[in-house]
């Protein structure tokens, strides 16, 4: 359950990240150069793509008629969370999703 | 001279935002902390002990008082402890008339707790703004109508929605206001929207009563009766004469009516001891999306037998029901919550960034303005900090008000209520005395104060003041809540940045 919400939210900010990626002024933001069109295009299909899981997991924690409800949270919040450490600290907000893994998996062997 | 569609939105963005602006951000940051008015509640009853009872034996410690104290009421009322409060109440009488008492769950005995307005102030002020009668929800609903028009005005006259989906540049001043205020409405657009429109339609009959003035002459009780649907099956016709009779155990009807409704609420028992008797049990509203207030299973007082279920609504009903339950936010449990507080929290700083906007961008200008526009201005600033640093620390002056008056006081939660408004005063006094830029520091700066010495409050006032998980959750997201009030204040306490010339604004956006 507490996985399941986690995995969310994950999924949500993985979006948000690559969609954001996709855009030019943020790639470059970060890597100082032009991304190619085709990286940006599977950039974007990727983060529909994670979003897409992100739905699916908030499904799984709260059900089909409060799941998206959570979902949509779950992108704002991502999104806004995104927002604000683009700024502040972008290398971080780029290498954040590493940790998602070891953290869903100590959630899941403790709950 | 004749203007574009996107001058003229956003010259009612602009006017018609900071006319509406203010309630708002006071609608809106009041409403957010009432997602957690039981565990705000519970924080301001530091008299209610941790347990562990079940709902039958909550039951039981509750109709043995009631046996042994009122056996004569005609109406006996259990509000059973659950996931979100440890408080047992028994009452007798009706709803309007009704006396209820907390019962200590270890003795079964009356449990003195403070008189308080409780967490619950918060959940009614924000839609009644404490006017009387209807005079407050209908100027909510005023706001909310002005709060859709800012909302769909500002998709307009936003020129590049998508384009700026995830800028934000941090320490540009006017630049920074503007994309903070971008920003957390595009992103949070989908909450902004469901929570202004259902805040609407949960009153719709009151804003719109043309259709039940025609069908019903206007009698409210006959359009609410006409929403349930025809009598449930179960529904048994009784003979009318009483006499003296046990009450069924209710034990097996709690487990009965559980395993149909989810997590239970209350219990209610009409003519108990008597032949007549009947059991309502209500199930809690978090069971489901739709908003089941009113709902519940029915009894035989005496046999135990079913008398109706919990009724099917109708689809029309069920529809009102959900719009109004998304907006409850009592789905869904703890992760649901958060999930709409910190999203109420940050509709509030988009409205507040707003409000902010509209004085940064006329602060350059405000010098060569005529005497009235300057007093204008000035006043503008005055309320803009009264409205978002008074109010945070009027809330946070409440809780402080509500450990540190004395128990014993009469009239206490009206004494709560005025420390509340007297700081909310204070703090328009202050503003308006004070040069703008030290009025907003020392208000923020002493509600982050209050917020962090929350614990410490606690620790020197109440006797185990982390009995109970959920004041601990109040205080932790207190401290929370103040270490960001601090670095707002610290924030505005930094000299303010010159604009800088776009060329090198150019070259900072490179090296970043």
């Amino acid at each position: 359950m507490l996985a399941d919400f986690f995995a969310g939210w994950a999924f949500a900010y993985l979006g948000m990240l690559a969609l954001c990626q996709g855009l030019e002024r943020h790639y470059k933001q970060l890597w100082h150069k032009v991304p190619p069109v085709s990286l940006r295009h599977s950039l974007r299909a990727a983060g529909w793509l994670s979003l897409g899981l992100s739905l699916y997991f908030c499904v799984q924690a709260w059900g089909w008629a409060m799941g998206p409800v959570g979902w949509f949270g779950m992108l704002s919040l991502s999104g806004f969370g995104l927002l604000m450490l683009l700024p502040y600290r972008p290398r971080l907000a780029v290498w954040l999703p590493l940790g998602f893994a070891p953290v869903w998996a100590m959630i899941t062997t403790l709950t | 001279m004749k203007q574009t569609l996107t001058q003229s939105m956003a010259w009612l963005h602009t006017w018609g935002g900071l006319v509406v602006g203010w309630l708002l951000f006071v609608i809106f940051l009041t409403g957010s902390l009432a997602v957690f008015d039981q565990e705000i509640d519970n924080w301001m009853h530091p008299e209610l002990p941790a347990h562990h009872l079940s709902n039958e034996q909550a039951v039981d410690t509750a109709l043995n008082y009631l046996r042994a104290h009122k056996p004569d009421a005609k109406q006996w009322g259990i509000s059973l402890p659950y996931e979100r409060s440890p408080e047992l109440q028994a009452s007798t009488g009706g709803r309007r008339d009704g006396v209820s008492v907390t019962l200590d769950p270890a003795t079964g005995e009356v449990l003195p707790v403070r008189e308080t307005v409780g967490g619950r102030f918060f959940f009614l002020f924000h839609f009644t703004l404490h006017m009387p009668g209807l005079l407050g929800i209908y100027l909510v609903g005023a706001l909310a109508m002005g709060m859709l028009a800012a909302l769909v005005s500002g998709i307009v006259i936003h020129k590049k929605f998508f384009k700026e989906f995830f800028t934000f540049r941090p320490a540009k001043g006017q630049r920074s206001w503007l994309d903070a205020h971008n920003a957390s409405a595009v992103l949070l657009l989908p909450f902004h929207l469901m929570i202004t429109y259902s805040g609407l339609a949960i009153f719709l009959v009151i804003y719109m009563p043309a259709a039940m003035d025609a069908l019903f002459d206007g009698n409210r009780e006959a359009f609410f009766k006409a929403q349930d649907p025809a009598p449930a099956v179960l529904e048994i016709e009784r003979p009318q004469a009483a006499g003296p009779a046990p009450l069924v155990a209710v034990g097996p009807l709690l487990a009965k009516a559980r395993e149909v409704m989810g997590p239970l609420s209350g219990v209610n028992i009409t003519n108990p001891g008597q032949s007549n008797a009947q059991i309502q049990i209500r199930p809690i509203l978090g069971n489901r999306i739709a908003l089941t207030k009113g709902q519940g299973m029915r009894f035989d007082g005496v046999t135990g037998e079913q008398l109706s279920g919990p009724t099917e609504m109708r689809s029309t009903v069920l529809t009102h029901r959900v719009i109004s339950g998304l907006h409850f936010a009592q789905f869904g449990g703890y992760p649901m919550r958060w999930l709409y507080f910190v999203c109420g929290l940050i509709s509030s700083a988009m409205i507040a960034s707003g409000l902010v906007l509209f004085t940064v961008k006329r602060r350059r200008k405000y010098a060569s303005e005529s005497r009235a526009g300057q007093v204008f201005y000035r006043l503008v600033e005055a309320i803009n900090v009264t409205v978002m640093a008074g109010l945070s620390l009027a809330c946070i002056g409440l809780l402080w008000g509500n450990h540190l008056l004395p128990v014993a006081l009469k009239e206490r939660a009206d004494a709560e209520l005025n420390v509340f408004f007297g700081v909310w005063a204070l703090s328009l006094v202050h503003a308006l005395l004070r040069p703008r830029m030290q009025a907003w520091r020392e208000q923020l700066g002493l509600a982050g104060l209050m917020c962090l010495g929350l614990p410490l409050l606690s620790m020197f006032t109440v006797d185990r003041p982390w009995a109970l998980h959920s004041r601990t959750g109040v205080e932790l997201t207190a401290l929370v809540l103040g270490t960001m009030l601090l670095w707002a204040c610290w924030k505005v306490s930094q000299p303010v940045v010159e604009r800088v010339p776009r060329k090198k604004t150019a070259a900072m956006v490179e090296v970043n």
